[in-house]
Order: structure tokens, then sequence, then C-alpha cells
């Protein structure tokens, strides 16, 4: 299907399925990783995760892998690794250090040997680099930054991988709409996801950004994968059901090569063959601004769309932007009844005879009526 | 075909009067780097797109043109940045009525391969981007058809309809209907009357908004356009015209009085990429101006303008998801389905959200969808161009977001001339707020792009994937304390405009 596609010509060399990039999240979060020590150690999932790792690169020549670490404070590339501002162009051989020991071993493929050197040795900087001051300020993850690169990274492989003219390729980023798939198939020659292996509980300090990395990754068809080892949060089962990736919530850790093997190795190609974990169900109902209190029915403010759990505001403010908030026009409206008279006065004199008929082009018309 | 000759001669004369202010400008400036363009005035758009020819390259120190197509490309690329980089109150709840021509002017052929065919496929592409940016806002579709203004699709927020609805115009859903062919005169004014019959009944704290398409460069209308527009005014209507060909004087008065003496709003498509930017640039939400402002604009009837801002409170469900084992009906359509979602006040089944719920007229909608114009309301700023003085001295090697290398800053200091050093000291404070007004995009002479808050520095690629689709900054959301600095940053701003 991809025949008359002019990106294909490039990738026909490559004999096989269309290559795959696989861009890892692991979240580092100390405190839950110290949580969950008796357990699983981070080392142990390390081991596993490397596994898992060369399990993909095997299972195409073209495949590849992106590891970025969302830590307590900052996010830090795992591999591949970046090269440090050289401030003053002072040497330029500066920052391929982790590439350039890797130990010569003979029963070792050796491109898996330089991804696990370089993830090791940047993970060891980076647990290194953690103070005990940095420790005590937050007990979060910083996984905004870390989806947010990851995305920017896949979004380059991408424009790298096709050589069609990259403002064309812009464009159907832009116009690609959510509802065909084709389309979106056909045009890009590389199929990536995310995989987010996370620890940490509470997100909601990072939920706009976090948001907008959902929207980017569903518009850019980007799954994005959950294993979730500890914590709980809504926000991440959100993001693997608006993007179609894969939610999985383990009972026992300790099995996390196996999880990662059977639930998580198969790429978009594979994926549609399979019979996929599902999640289950996902809570969509909103929390409250003013007291993190879910509900059904709620509030929200026209300027800035807070939502809010009580009609009633002190000063009639909305907590958020501060606007003057009238609640007249929803509130002392009975909504169902104004459209009806409407309705019966304008169409009284032709059509009276059918008053069910009138009711029914009512949710097409939508909000003339609902004022 | 002889009048479009006259024209580019006319404007090709002009376009050499201005080359020489320019040339003249860079030979005193000495043989550094120039910057491409300078312009005295602000221009028309038609005027600047024609400029865009092959005496914009300029050679290289070392003779070389490869650098500046190169910044060219770039500059190209940054100029489709939206300009909604400041934070100010926005419409976010938005009630459009889009007007297409379909008169005997969009028969012409200067869009491939003609106007009609080339709109009917853009505007498709808008209403999808136009949800896909709005997914709280109300459209609908019309058409100015040989005198009159039929009504393509009704007010609805669903996309679906109002595509099927602009397909069916060239090919007709019920094979015995005739595809509509542009044909005779457009009517501004009873385009105007039907938008505001359409709109007249949309709630206060959302927009009234009607987006012109106008091919022709006249209108036969049977009345009084003024008191149509007197009327407009007076229901809050605000209109926009995107036109073709060139600049009528009533849309510019349409325009000009139902947006509070802005003109902004009227713009001119030179060719078929034109058009499609300012179609698709229409689907930023619009700043909202204080009531103040208005009721300053002298010629506006004091007496029945309603606040224009009435923020209210609105009660939305947030309903849960269901999935049953059976098919059941949903009452949206009548349609037999599995999943779907339930109205938290009268457990109404409904398909898709989101949507008014059939049963109580209770708007239910998801908070996903809420989420999705965040970032109409925190927007990523604008990043600045990096001068190689300044790449140096930061040293960046590659970009934050992709790691993709940056080229290496020129070996010989011939280029760290006294200009340049000097320009960069001008370049950097000033330069800085005054280019973010302008909202004018520069492509970097050093491949970086700088993010204010972080200053990290990017690539183009990353430049415009951040600001256009991910509306996040990767460099700032990686160090903890700088991001919760910026949302409260910004959120300050947005209660100082708003
Ligand atoms: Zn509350
Ligand atoms: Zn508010
Ligand atoms: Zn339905
Ligand atoms: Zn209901
Ligand atoms: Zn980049
Ligand atoms: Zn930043």
């Amino acid at each position: 299907m991809n025949a008359i596609d002019a990106t294909d010509r490039h990738i026909k060399s490559t004999d096989g399925p269309p290559p795959s990039l696989l861009a890892i999240i692991l979240d580092t979060n100390p405190h839950a990783w110290a949580h969950l020590s008796s357990i699983l150690p981070l080392s142990k999932a390390v081991a596993s995760l490397l596994v898992f790792i060369n399990a993909h690169l095997a299972s195409g020549n073209a495949n590849e892998v992106a590891v970025i670490a969302s830590h307590s404070q900052r996010t830090h590339w795992l591999y591949p690794t970046p090269t440090l501002p050289t401030p003053h162009s002072t040497s330029t051989s500066n920052g391929h250090d982790a590439n350039g020991t890797v130990p010569e071993n003979a029963n070792k493929y050796r491109p898996f040997a330089v991804i696990e050197t370089a993830i090791l040795s940047n993970l060891t900087t980076l647990l290194n680099s953690t103070t005990a001051s940095s420790l005590s300020a937050t007990s979060t993850t910083q996984i905004s930054g870390a989806l947010s690169t990851a995305l920017s990274y896949i979004s380059k492989s991408h424009i790298r991988h096709s050589p069609v003219d990259p403002t064309i390729n812009d464009h159907s980023t832009i116009t690609t709409p959510d509802t065909d798939g084709i389309l979106g198939q056909q045009r890009v020659s590389l199929t990536s996801r995310i995989l987010i292996l996370s620890v940490s509980g509470d997100l909601a300090n990072q939920y706009i950004p976090v948001m907008n990395a959902i929207f980017a990754a569903q518009r850019q068809r980007i799954p994005i994968d959950i294993l979730k080892l500890a914590g709980d949060t809504v926000l991440l089962q959100q993001a693997c059901d608006a993007t179609g990736g894969i939610y999985m919530a383990p009972e026992s850790p300790q099995g996390l090569l196996q999880y990662l093997m059977m639930g998580f190795l198969p790429d978009a190609t594979a994926r549609r063959a399979l019979v996929l974990p599902s999640a289950g169900s996902v809570d969509f109902r909103a929390a409250c601004f003013c007291h993190r209190k879910v509900v059904d029915i709620g509030y929200v403010c026209s300027v800035c769309l807070s939502i809010f759990c009580i009609p009633s505001l002190p000063d009639s403010k909305c907590l958020t932007c501060d606007s003057h908030l009238s609640l007249s026009t929803t509130l002392t409206v009975t909504p169902a009844l104004i459209p009806r008279k409407k309705k019966k006065r304008k169409r009284g004199p032709g059509e009276s005879a059918t008053p069910a008929g009138s009711s029914t082009p009512a949710p097409g018309s939508g909000t003339p009526t609902h004022s | 075909m002889a009048d479009s000759d006259g024209e580019y001669v006319q404007d090709a004369s002009d376009d050499e009067y201005l080359g020489g202010i320019n040339s003249y400008g860079t030979r005193t400036q000495g043989k550094g780097k120039v910057r491409a363009r300078e312009n005295a005035r602000p221009q028309q758009a038609w005027e600047s797109a024609i400029r865009t020819g092959l005496d914009t390259f300029k050679e290289a120190a070392d003779g070389t043109i490869q650098q500046s197509v190169q910044e060219r490309e770039e500059e190209r690329k940054r100029k489709r940045l939206r300009k909604d980089a400041r934070p100010f109150q926005r419409g976010i709840i938005r009630h459009v009525v889009l007007v297409l021509d379909l008169s005997e002017a969009m028969l012409e052929k200067d869009m491939r391969p003609n106007r009609y065919i080339t709109i009917i496929k853009y505007t498709q592409e808008y209403v999808r981007e136009f949800f896909e940016q709005n997914p709280i806002s109300q459209m609908s579709v019309m058409a100015m058809h040989d005198g009159l203004c039929l009504r393509v699709s009704e007010l609805s927020g669903n996309p679906t309809d109002h595509i099927g609805a602009i397909q069916g115009l060239r090919f007709p859903k019920n094979p015995r209907d005739v595809p509509k062919e542009p044909k005779g005169s457009p009517s501004l004014q009873n385009a105007l009357e039907l938008a505001r019959a359409t709109l007249y009944h949309t709630p206060s704290h959302g927009t009234r908004e009607v987006i012109i398409i106008l091919g022709a460069l006249l209108s036969l209308d049977p009345g009084d356009i003024h008191a149509t527009i007197k009327s407009c005014v007076r229901d809050r209507l605000h209109v926009n015209v995107i036109g073709m060909g060139g600049r009528l004087r009533i849309c510019q008065e349409i325009v000009g009085r139902t947006n509070a003496g802005d003109e902004s709003g009227y713009v001119v498509a030179t060719d078929q990429e034109s058009l499609r930017d300012l179609l698709l640039a229409t689907t930023t939400p619009p700043v909202i101006r204080s009531t103040a402002a208005e009721t300053f604009s002298g010629e506006m009837e004091t007496t029945a303008t309603p606040a224009e801002s009435a923020a209210s409170l609105l009660m939305m469900g947030f309903p849960s998801r269901i999935i049953d084992n059976v098919p059941t009906l949903c009452a949206c359509h009548g349609n037999l389905t599995r999943g779907g979602y339930t109205c938290p006040r009268c457990s109404v089944k409904i398909c898709s959200l989101p949507a008014t719920c059939p049963g109580c007229h209770l708007t239910v909608i998801l908070s996903t969808h809420l989420a999705r114009s965040y970032h109409h309301l925190f927007p990523l700023r604008l990043w600045k161009a990096v001068s190689w003085h300044k790449a140096k001295k930061k040293g960046s090697r590659e970009c934050v977001g992709c790691l993709s290398l940056f080229p290496d800053p020129p070996a010989e200091e011939t280029e760290a001339s006294n200009g340049i050093i000097a320009d960069d000291a001008s370049d950097s404070e000033v330069d800085d707020k005054a280019e973010e007004e302008v909202g004018q995009q520069k492509a970097s002479e050093s491949s970086r792009y700088q993010c204010r808050s972080c200053k990290s520095h990017f690539c183009i690629d990353c430049d415009l994937f951040c600001h256009e689709v991910l509306h996040n900054c990767p460099g700032c959301l990686s160090q903890a304390n700088s991001s919760a600095a910026v949302v409260q940053d910004v959120n300050t701003d947005v209660a100082m405009i708003g």
C-alpha cells in the first residue's frame, strides 16, 4: 500500500517491517524507588530494561532506541548521550567519553554493549549528582519534561527518516485529521512509540504540560505505553487511552522483564495482529480546582476553563483568573424549557402536526437553543 | 490575462524601488551579514509576497549562497508560527459562521485548478483544524451563491457534519441534486443578515464571529448594507474577511466597525499558500478586548452594546464511560453502540463527546476536552534567534530537544568584527522586546533558537514542533524550578491583561 508514496523509495533498501523507534522514559524518582527497593531494586529494573532494549533492537535491523530519565528535579538523557555545551569554544572533543570507552568484549554484540555502557554511565552520573537537599525539595518527577523531550526527539527522527520536503511534512502534521488513520500511516516511514516506566504517584502539578504532550502525541499518532510499577495516577491512564497505548499496572513488579517482553515488545505494526491487554475503565471525571474533589456536574469559568464544584464562588469571582462571573444565564434558566417554546412558536403554523418531529432536529441544531 | 500582466509590471517596479533602498542601506553598513528585509512601513500582504524573488539571495562573505539559502528556508518556516505567543484573555468558546463565496469570481484560475475547488479543499481542512483547536466551539457554514446566501450546514460542534456538507456542494449526496457551481454575484448583506440570525441565540459568554472568504470584488445587495453593519455591531458580531485579488472599501468598513476600529481582520490572499495560512490563522481563538476599549471607540452605539466579555460560570457534565455487553441505542443518533457515556444528570446514553445532552440539554464534555484549550491560555512564548556571538559564548553544540548537532561557529574571527558586536549589543534587550511585539520572526544565523526563560538552544525543527504542536518547552520542563515559575509568570500576565 506504500507503493504510491514517494517516501518509500528510500526505505525499500531495508527489507521487512518499517523501522521502529522506541523512546523509553525511566522514572528515576528516588523516593519511589526507595519504597520499591525491597521488592524490585533499581539495579534489577535497569538490568531488565537493558534486556528489553536489546530485544527491541534485535527484532529489526533499523530499530532505534532513546532513553530518558525523568528524575526528581530534572530530566536527563541516558541514551543517546548528549554533548555538553563547551562555553567559549575551548575544546571540541568533550562529552563523547561515555561512548568512547566501550569495553571490548568478544562475547557481546557491539551495538548492545555501546548502549549498555552509555545508559549505565549516564545513570551513574545522574545518581551521583543528586544531592540530599534536592531530594528533600520535592518528591515528584519531571515526567512532563521527559515526555516533551521524547516527543521532540521523535518528531525530528521522523523528519530525518522521510526524504520528503520537510515543509510538506510539517503541513500534514498540522492538518492530518484525527479521524482517518490511513493517510498518516502511509506517509510516516518510521513507527515510533513511547514507553513510560512509571513509579511516581501524584502528577497533578504538571497537569497542563502533560496534557499538552498527550495531545501532541495523539496528533502525531504516537502511542504512549505505561508500565506502572507503583503509585497511581489518572493522568497517565488518560494518556494511554487518548493515544491508543497499553496500560499495565502489574501486581508483582518482580516479573518486570516478563511484562516488558510480553506486553510491550510488539511495535505498532505487530500490534494490529494481537489481542492487547486492555486498560479497562478509565476515569474521566474531572477534579474541581478548589478542593480537588471529583465532580460529575461542575461549573466551568468561561474565561479560563477552571472547574469548580460549587456555583457560588466568593464575591462571584473566578478563583483562577479573577474575572467576574455572572451565574444568571446558566442557573436561573431551566435549560430544557426555553428551546421548546421557541420551536413551537416558530414552527407553529407550518408543521404543528408532528410535535415529536420538532424535537428530533434539536440535538443537531445544538446551541442556538440552549442559551 | 492582460489585466494581471499590467498588475505585475506595476508591482515589479515598486519592488525595484524598495530593493534600491535596501541595497543602499547595506552598503553603508559594510559588507557584513545582511538581513534581507528591513521595511520602513508595514507592508500589505500582496506587496511582500511578490518580493520573495531571487533578488533576496545575498552572497555570503566567502562567495557562497549556501548559508543564505538555508536561512531563507528557516525564515520561511518561522513565519508560519502563529503569533499567539503573548498571553491574552481569549474567547475559548466560539460561535463561528464561515461564509464561502460561490459567485462566478470563484471560477478564476489564479489558484489551481480554480478558486472554487481550492476553497472547497481548504475549508474541509480548516474545519478539522478548527475543532482540533476549539473543541468546545460551534460552527456553521454558509455560501454566497447567485445573490443569495445559502445555509450549507447548521450550527453544530461536530466537524463531520460540516465536512460532509461542504463536500456535498460539489458532489451532492442525493444524486438528483445538481452540484453547486459558482454562479452570479455575492451579497455581503444577505450573508451578514443570515449569519446574524444564526448567531442571535448563542449565549453571551461565547464569541460571535463571522469569517467571510470573498473572491469577488463586488457585493450585490438588496438594501442598505450600512444598516446591516449597524445591527451586526449591536449584536456584537465580529466579522473577519479574507479577500482575494484586492481590497474593498466596504469590507474594510465591515471589519473595522464590527471589531471596534481594528481593521487587521481584513486580509487579502495573494496565492493558494497564503490563502491557506490566512484561513488557518483564524483557528486561534480571538483576543477578547476589554469592555473599556469597546465603549471608548467612538462610533459605536453606546446604548445597546452589552458587556463584551460577559464571563459566566457554565454548568457542565463530566460523564463516565460505560462499556455495555450488548449494544444499546444512543440517544443522540439512535444508533446501536456498545460503548458510550451517560449524562450525569439524566442518565441518557450519548455516543460521542462533546455534545449537548439530548435529554436535558446539559453540556456534556470530558475534562480532556477542556485541557485541549489550555495552550491558548498559557501559550509558549516565541523563541529568539541566537547570534554567532552568543552561540559561541554559550558553546551549545546540539539541540536540547532532539540532540541534533548545530553547525560549528565560524573559525575565523573576521566575522566578529566591530560591526557585529555592536549589532549584538543593541540586539539583545531592546530588539528582544520589539521583535516580540511586532511578531516578526527572523531566521537565526547560527541555526539556534533560544527559549527566553530557560535559555536552552533549539533547532528550527524543534522550534516549529514545540510552538505548533507540543506547546511545551522541553528545556523549561526539564528543570524543576523554572517550570513552576513559568506557569506562574504566565498566570499573572493573563490576570493583568484580562
Ligand atoms: Zn471544589
Ligand atoms: Zn476563570
Ligand atoms: Zn449517537
Ligand atoms: Zn442529560
Ligand atoms: Zn531540535
Ligand atoms: Zn524553556
